[in-house]
């Protein structure tokens, strides 16, 4: 019994409203009478509801399911995809990124280990040659030094030589000496035990 | 009469299948309408739209497969932002609601009729969003569902009252749904229509010659105020379709994460 209510009570406005204006509007001509039980807003016209309602309810049930079945998982797809493209390429980027630094990083390791070694061979090399012209100097220091011995001995012995000669050249002169003073010689001895005071 | 700016709103039978007596109803016209009409192309211009954007779909988007993602991704966003984690499942609902209303709005302004501009429509709607805030409301929280008008921090004195306020404005959260839409495409569509009728009876008056001749400057002030509201309506139609979503999604979040703001 609900129905024939409802449907009263859904064309008492429309009917009021459609007296009112039949009364304003006196006389004027009204093309839709056939279509329009009343002249308010069509909107208002309830017997055009349950049709609109009952087909948009299943439209609205099929877009909605082709939405979650179909168009949505198909963009979602897309969307990880292309997040999933983006991380890739910039993980692959992060990786030579990561590749080339440790390269630059071995390059600036070579370049000074290169340099250590030249260093090195700088210091090797000068060391060497340091060591050799001490060598030659130490050789030739100790050549100079037997030189410089053998010199003195040679000069000592020349001296001694040079002395014991003093010696006979002094007891001949002092034999002459005595000889032109006293016009008498004197004997070897005398003048040996006289220089021999002399010189002790 | 062409000239009436409410005529636009006119269901018209198209084929007609009679009166059948339903259940619960009673007698109903049984016809494909103008409204049915509109709602099917606007019902294919989505599917047709969404399958050749998602059909041949590359990482790198074209023209279309962009507008198409782009419109995708605002509403997920909106799922996203509002709802949070849980606004992935609710998407489809959501985006089915924002594509189709859009779709309505945006062929109401290239076509004769305007799907949106009918309360119907715009009730079903939001009737369909709010029976889905009770349904998952009931099914995730139990009973908790009525801890949504009892907002907490609130001084016992003031409880009372507050929860009377907020069962009330949930009661009237369909209602302003419903309205808004209908009111937004009612208005911008009358205003249209009664711009464009200036235009025609302030010309004829100008073919009248003598005084008329006033009327060709009425006409063409008419004229451009057509054009400068047929671009803010472009936008409107947009704008309510998203307003829909963003409430859509405001509601949903309600309950999905009740007690627990995310």
């Amino acid at each position: 019994m609900a129905g024939p209510q409802i449907e009263t009570v859904a064309h008492a406005p429309t009917a009021e409203r459609a007296a009112e204006t039949d009364a304003t509007n006196l006389g004027k001509p009204t093309t839709e009478s056939t279509e329009q039980a009343s002249s308010g807003l069509p909107q208002f016209q309830f017997q055009h509801w349950p049709g609109q309602i009952a087909y948009l309810v299943v439209l609205f049930a099929i877009l909605y399911v082709l939405m979650s079945r179909v168009f949505a998982p198909r963009i979602r797809k897309i969307f990880d995809e292309r997040e999933k493209t983006i991380g890739g390429a910039i993980a692959s980027a992060k990786a030579v990124q990561a590749e080339a630094a440790a390269q630059a990083q071995a390059a600036r390791q070579a370049l000074a280990d290169a340099r250590a070694s030249a260093q090195k061979t700088a210091a090797d090399a000068k060391a060497k040659a340091q060591a050799e012209a001490k060598a030659r100097q130490d050789e030739l220091e100790a050549e100079l030094s037997t030189r410089l011995g053998a010199a003195e001995t040679s000069i000592r012995a020349a001296r001694d030589a040079a002395m014991s000669n003093v010696s006979a050249v002094a007891s001949d002169t002092a034999l002459a000496i005595v000889e032109k003073l006293t016009g008498a010689p004197a004997t070897g001895e005398q003048v040996s035990a006289a220089l021999a005071n002399l010189q002790g | 009469m062409a000239a009436d700016p409410i005529h636009q709103f006119q269901i018209t039978k198209l084929v007609d299948f009679g009166q059948v007596n339903l259940p619960l109803i009673g007698k109903t016209d049984l016809a494909f309408t103008n409204s049915h009409l509109a709602m099917t192309i606007a019902f294919l211009v989505i599917v047709i739209f969404l399958s050749i954007v998602t059909s041949n779909m590359k990482v790198v988007p074209g023209r279309t497969q962009a507008v198409g993602e782009q419109l995708f991704s605002m509403i997920d966003n909106l799922g996203d932002s509002i709802i949070g984690p849980e606004g992935k499942k609710l998407f489809p609902f959501v985006f089915t609601v924002f594509s189709f209303i859009l779709a309505m709005n945006i062929l109401g302004l290239m076509l004769t009729f305007t799907v949106t501009s009918q309360l119907a429509i715009t009730a079903t709607f939001a009737i369909m969003t709010i029976g889905l805030v009770l349904i998952i409301g009931f099914v995730r929280n139990g009973l908790g569902f009525f801890k949504l008008f009892v907002p907490s921090g609130v001084p016992i004195v003031l409880l009372p009252v507050i929860v009377l306020i907020e069962f009330v404005s949930f009661l009237l959260r369909p209602v302003t749904l419903a309205l808004r839409l209908f009111g937004n495409m009612l208005g911008g569509h009358v205003a249209l229509k009664v711009f464009a009728g200036f235009v025609v009876a302030l010309g004829a008056l100008a073919a009248g010659g003598g005084f008329g001749l006033l009327g060709i400057p009425g006409a063409g002030l008419s004229l451009a105020m057509v054009v400068a509201l047929t671009a803010l309506e472009f936008l409107v139609a947009f704008l309510q379709a998203f307003v829909f979503a963003v409430l859509t999604c405001i509601y949903l979040n309600d309950v999905v994460n009740l007690g627990h703001g995310h």
